[in-house]
């Protein structure tokens, strides 16, 4: 029994979530019988790791009530910035060093402005993506930067195993185990509870909550960094739009989870992106073109949300007791300037 | 009787000192008076940004944008967000692209259709089903943008012939004033109207403040929120078109860009005549400003990714004066 | 009397396996003010809620002037004729008062491009004013107005729509201080004279006999009583006691002994705080509940809040048990012993969306790390458990949502989380806005408990619960402070000294 239960009827919806799963893998095997190849398998665990980072990040914005957009924009300036460090000649790990540095610095910056200075959250954080955007050319004009990278053992961190599983993915199970046990089983995870569920009440608790918020930003930018850095990893260069297709998945598999789940939490986004994961390399193995996947990511997204929203589950499920009437502090629709 | 007794103080306006007025009227205006300077400073670097062909070009982009962002304008001002509404631009663009050559009227028709069936949509989506608006726009880009790409193949479509769209935007008064300007400038105008003198301005500025209240007195706040994402839509789908003509194509990944654009006219048009709050006068202004700042950019010499990093910052400026009006707002009502 | 305004008869309302309401039978007469009396769970809210139409019963009728209604929707019954004040009227803040009466039913000049006519809205604000002279400046910013005024405000929204016959206030003073009271109590005066009928709801049994000329008492989900006022004061009855349904002594706990008044555990000389609060010093000791009794904008709030480091002091020494101590944030407060339960326990107080389990640890989480940094799951649950049994929780439930209980409940969840920090020094303030009788008696009595081991400082508004819980009382007014009389420990003079700001001679 854990004080963060999110849920009493848990087990009913993580049955509901592993019968998901293997719906899903039934589905593609029946019509795409590679789906379950290891060669497939492992790619899966891959796209994973990258995708399953970006969102790990997200998770602690999120749970803090809040939204970054700027995680496309930090992915292509600290890809870039990683990937000039590598071709400047000096070694992989200063250049993971300089990516996550400039991550924290990024993500410090939007959480500054955003817990202490009162900005909204979610325009601050698409100027500041902006802005990193815009910075990402700064190096080579937008040309790709692929000097260095295979002498300096990047690619490594793509095709590396360990007992047969790639150690990207390893490397995830092992963050999200850790960030389960710190936002689940430590009173840093309460706090970063409290301060989402009520603000003024958890700072009337002692709980430095502009700190949380500003701490879930930075943590968010810097899993950002570790999520491009697999990219870049799995393509061998580094190119300007490298972190664009991060955003979606990520934000897929944090609400998809939470609405599956009943609650945003490591585990539900574990299980958010599990899914999102499958079925974007399960389209991509059935030959759907490219341009779908976003649309294909959305949809799902958007009909789990509906799926699992309160007033479609009181039409569905008839009636509730004392329907609560309560609203939500700190509404989520982000009410602008 | 602890209270105040003053039945007729809300004539305040017409009591008013004359100095008073002038000073609230140029706080109002300083972001017009800032576009004046802007205006001045480039031309007298590069005499080029007032020539007759450049106004022109300044005019049109100024067009297609403002139309792109009137609705917006409404849907943030009432508290919520679309993320969607470059998305739906760029789905209408390619909807407009692949029927141009069926007869502009049906193409026209099509793309301003799925335009506000995709607003309604997501507005049904934020009022009825209450779900919050950036999760809910966020999905509808990103199927907007599939469609988009997926009517192209994910190519660009050609268009043989820009029809009569093409002449709104290519044809100019006096050489300046490409046609198109003046039904958006109406448009506008009718929207500052509705927004400043109809019931539904009111409504729209006070479900940002208290959704319920407004609700309680009866207004459809539901139906409200859906004819205001509708409106998004159907405008950036206007929009859609007009970038169909003027680049004889249907882009596919058009819409991108236009998600800082539009939210950066958007919220820096809020710096001014309501202060902190989005509307139509700022909004225009605003992008006006922007489009000054950029084609002056472009004559200097700054390559693109300078003015994506200039307007970032701008951005992050309009919502530090933001935070700080609303603070000093803030303080006032405590004050009390 | 001619016939009733509004009558309901048989009404009965089903939520699930509960019977909220069972054939309920009702009635209000014209122009009069009606108060409506009962526990929270007596099913009062309910009936209220089916007359303004936002939720429909299961079977009844219901009457205005002798025509059966069928109240569908809020606008249902504005048509009919019955308006709903809500217990905290929704405003919109940054509008004036005058946009606010008539938001949704503005005056619009012909046509289909009609805009707002704002001279027919001020002629008609106006003619409103005048009806009823409610001293209110409509020009202002509804979020600059003190709660009468937003008061006033949502009353006359409610009465803007034409041919109001009955009047529906949910604990309007709630919020108020005693003056403003008056004040309200003066135009619902005057909405009465006009034959407009009030059905008025409050916890405030003394209100009753101020204001009513009859009530009715609400018990069980069912309607047990009704009563002219005048026949209640002839026969002597007690309210509480109809409402409860059973006889209850005095809410109050006994007063402590005033010789065996402990140590002296909080300490304060001259704080001062910017405009809101000079020059205040006092003690509390174990074994005694200090009370301070201001108005709304004495500066008591202000006062609880800078002890415990939400708002700056600018001035003044604080020392808990002989310890100087400066707390700059809440949680300096905690770490030096000070607990302070909130006004305002919805949004200072908790978590709404989470039970008792998730709030109760909230101020103490290094308790609940047991001085690590890995939460002690199960010990955090037992605690909870036995805390919340302590402080008597209905439903007991550590699962169920802080908003799905009373008001009343959800303040004991606050007061288990105050527990569970195991605190010197204990501040309410406004400790039982919204809490019914019942769990109001429960309260003091937990006061009185603590008491025992800790400081307890009761600031309040409402001078009856200050004199009848505390031991020693102080007064504030304007920001400074004022002892009421020497020695002598009497509620006119602590009213006295709260209101006028000095000493009853």
């Amino acid at each position: 029994m854990t004080v963060l239960k999110q849920l009493p009827k848990g087990a009913g919806r993580g049955v509901a979530f592993v019968v998901l799963v293997l719906a899903l893998a039934l589905a593609f095997a029946l019509a795409e019988p590679r789906f379950l190849t290891h060669a497939s398998l492992s790619g899966i665990a891959r796209h994973m790791a990258a995708n399953g980072l970006a969102a790990l990040g997200l998770t602690f914005v999120v749970i803090v009530r809040k939204f970054d957009l700027s995680i496309a924009g930090v992915a292509a300036f600290t890809g870039m910035s990683m990937g000039a460090v590598i071709a400047a000649g000096y070694p992989l790990w200063l250049a993971i060093v300089v990516g996550i540095m400039l991550g924290a610095a990024i993500g410090g910056l939007s959480g500054f402005a955003i817990s202490k200075a009162g900005f909204p959250d979610i325009v601050t954080t698409i100027a500041i993506g902006s802005v990193c955007a815009g910075m990402a050319f700064l190096y080579t004009g937008g040309r790709s930067i692929f000097q260095n990278f295979f002498q300096s053992g990047i690619t490594d961190l793509n095709d590396a195993r360990f007992l047969g599983i790639s150690v990207s993915l390893w490397f995830l199970l092992l963050t999200y185990g850790i960030a389960w046990l710190v936002m689940h089983r430590t009173r840093t995870g309460l706090a970063f509870y409290a301060t989402g569920e009520n603000p003024t009440a958890a700072h009337f608790s002692g709980i430095a909550t502009r700190k949380f918020i500003g701490s879930a930003y930075v943590i968010c930018a810097i899993f950002t960094v570790l999520a491009v850095l697999l990219i870049l990893a799995e393509s061998g260069n580094a190119e300007t739009n490298k972190g664009a297709n991060l955003m979606m998945p990520a934000y897929a598999g944090v609400f998809l989870g939470a609405a599956i789940m009943g609650g945003t939490s490591v585990i539900s986004t574990f299980a958010g992106i599990l899914l999102i994961t499958m079925l974007l390399d399960g389209f991509s193995l059935m030959g759907v073109p490219y341009y779908y996947s976003d649309g294909v990511v959305s949809l799902i997204l958007l009909l789990g949300v509906i799926a699992f929203s309160d007033t479609i589950r009181t039409w569905a499920g008839g009636f509730k007791l004392f329907t609560s009437k309560t609203k939500r502090t700190g509404s989520v629709s982000g009410g602008q300037a | 009787m602890t209270m105040i007794y003053s039945t007729n103080s809300f004539h305040k306006d017409r009591s008013r000192p004359l100095a008073a007025r002038v000073a609230k009227v140029t706080i109002d205006l300083w972001l017009a008076a800032t576009l004046v300077i802007l205006t001045l400073a480039i031309s007298s670097m590069r005499p080029q940004l007032l020539d007759v062909s450049n106004i022109a070009a300044l005019l049109k982009t100024f067009s297609i944008m403002v139309t792109m962002v009137l609705g917006l304008t409404w849907v943030i001002a009432a508290g919520k967000i679309d993320v969607s509404f470059m998305q739906i631009a760029a789905l209408s663009n390619m909807i407009c692209a692949s029927l141009a050559g069926y007869g502009w009227g049906w193409a026209i028709l099509a793309s301003l259709g799925v335009g506000l069936v995709v607003g309604l949509v997501n507005g049904w989506l934020v009022a009825f089903l209450r779900l919050p608006s950036l999760i809910v726009t966020i999905s509808v880009a990103g199927i907007c943008a599939s469609a988009a790409a997926a009517l192209g193949k994910g190519t660009v479509i050609r268009i043989a012939d820009v029809g009569p769209v093409g002449w709104l935007l290519n044809t100019t008064l006096w050489g300046a004033v490409p046609v198109v300007a003046i039904p958006v400038l109406a448009v506008g105008a009718l929207a500052w109207y509705m927004q400043e003198r109809l019931a539904i301005g009111r409504y729209i500025y006070a479900m940002a403040q208290n959704e319920a209240a407004v609700r309680g007195v009866g207004v459809p706040v539901g139906r409200l929120t859906m004819l205001l994402f509708g409106l998004s839509g159907l405008s950036s789908a206007i929009a859609g078109v007009l970038l169909a003509a003027n680049l004889s194509s249907g882009q596919p990944m058009i819409g991108g860009p236009y998600l800082i654009n539009g939210l950066t006219v958007v919220l820096l048009g809020a710096m001014m005549v309501r202060i902190g709050k989005p509307n139509i006068l700022g909004t225009m202004t605003a992008t006006l400003f922007l489009g000054v700042l950029f084609s002056g950019a472009a004559l200097l010499g700054l390559p693109d990714y300078q003015r994506q990093i200039i307007q970032g910052v701008l951005l992050a400026l309009g919502l530090g004066v933001a935070a700080v009006a609303s603070r000093h707002h803030g303080a006032n009502k405590r004050g009390h | 009397m001619t016939q009733p305004v509004l009558t309901a008869t048989g009404i009965s309302k089903r939520f699930g396996p509960v019977l909220a309401l069972r054939d309920v039978a009702f009635h209000v007469e014209r122009g009069e003010i009606h108060a409506l009396l009962g526990i929270n769970g007596a099913g009062k809210s309910t009936f209220i809620k089916i007359l303004s139409g936002m939720i429909q019963k299961d079977t009844g009728s219901i009457r205005i002037a002798g025509q059966e209604v069928d109240l569908r929707s809020p606008k249902d019954s504005i048509r009919a004729g019955i308006a709903t004040v809500q217990q905290h009227p929704e405003l919109v803040h940054d509008m004036n008062g005058l946009d606010n009466i008539f938001l949704g039913r503005e005056s619009r000049r012909p046509g289909l491009f009609g805009r707002v006519d704002r001279k027919a809205m001020q002629s008609r604000a106006e003619a409103l004013l005048a009806r009823f002279s409610v001293p209110l400046d409509l020009a202002r910013e509804v979020g600059s107005m003190a709660a009468v005024e937003r008061e006033a405000v949502a009353i006359l929204q409610a009465l803007a729509d034409d041919d109001i016959k009955v009047l529906i206030l949910d604990e309007p003073t709630s919020t108020l201080t005693d003056v403003e009271r008056e004040d309200l109590f003066e135009l619902m005066n005057q909405l009465r004279a006009q034959g407009i009928s009030i059905i008025y709801i409050t916890h405030q049994l003394e209100e009753v006999f101020a204001i009513a000329d009859s009530f009715s008492v609400f018990r069980g989900g069912t309607c047990v009583a009704r009563m002219s006022v005048a026949d209640a004061k002839a026969s002597d009855v007690s309210l509480a006691t109809m409402m409860l349904g059973e006889a209850i002594g005095d809410i109050f706990p006994p007063k402590a002994d005033p010789d065996s008044a402990g140590e002296v555990v909080l300490k304060v000389s001259g704080l001062a705080s910017a405009s809101k609060f000079s020059g205040i010093s006092f003690q509390a000791r174990k074994n005694e509940i200090l009370g301070i009794f201001g108005l709304v904008g004495s500066g008591c709030e202000e006062l609880a809040k800078a002890i415990f480091g939400v708002e700056a002091l600018d001035r003044g020494e604080i020392e808990v048990n002989g310890k100087a101590v400066a707390p700059k944030t809440p949680r300096d407060a905690l770490d030096a012993g000070i607990f302070l339960v909130p006004g305002d326990r919805r949004t200072e107080g908790l978590a709404l969306d989470r039970p008792a389990v998730f709030n109760v640890p909230m101020a103490n989480l290094r308790r609940a790390a047991g001085g690590g940094w890995a939460l002690r799951g199960r010990s955090v649950r037992a605690d909870s458990k036995s805390l919340t049994e302590q402080v008597a929780l209905h439903p007991p439930s550590l699962s169920t949502p802080a908003s799905g209980f009373s008001g009343g409940n959800q303040q004991k969840i606050v007061l288990a989380k105050g527990l569970y920090t195991q605190a010197d020094v204990y501040i309410f303030v406004e400790p039982t806005i919204g809490v019914d009788i019942g769990a109001r008696a429960k309260i003091y009595g937990l006061m009185r408990e603590l008491s025992e081991t800790a400081a307890v400082i009761v600031i309040s508004s409402d001078c009856d619960e200050v004199f009848g819980v505390a031991d020693r009382t102080i007064a504030m007014h304007k920001g400074r402070q004022v002892e009421p009389g020497s020695g002598v420990f009497n509620r006119d003079a602590l009213l006295f000294a709260g209101i006028m700001g000095e000493r009853k001679q």
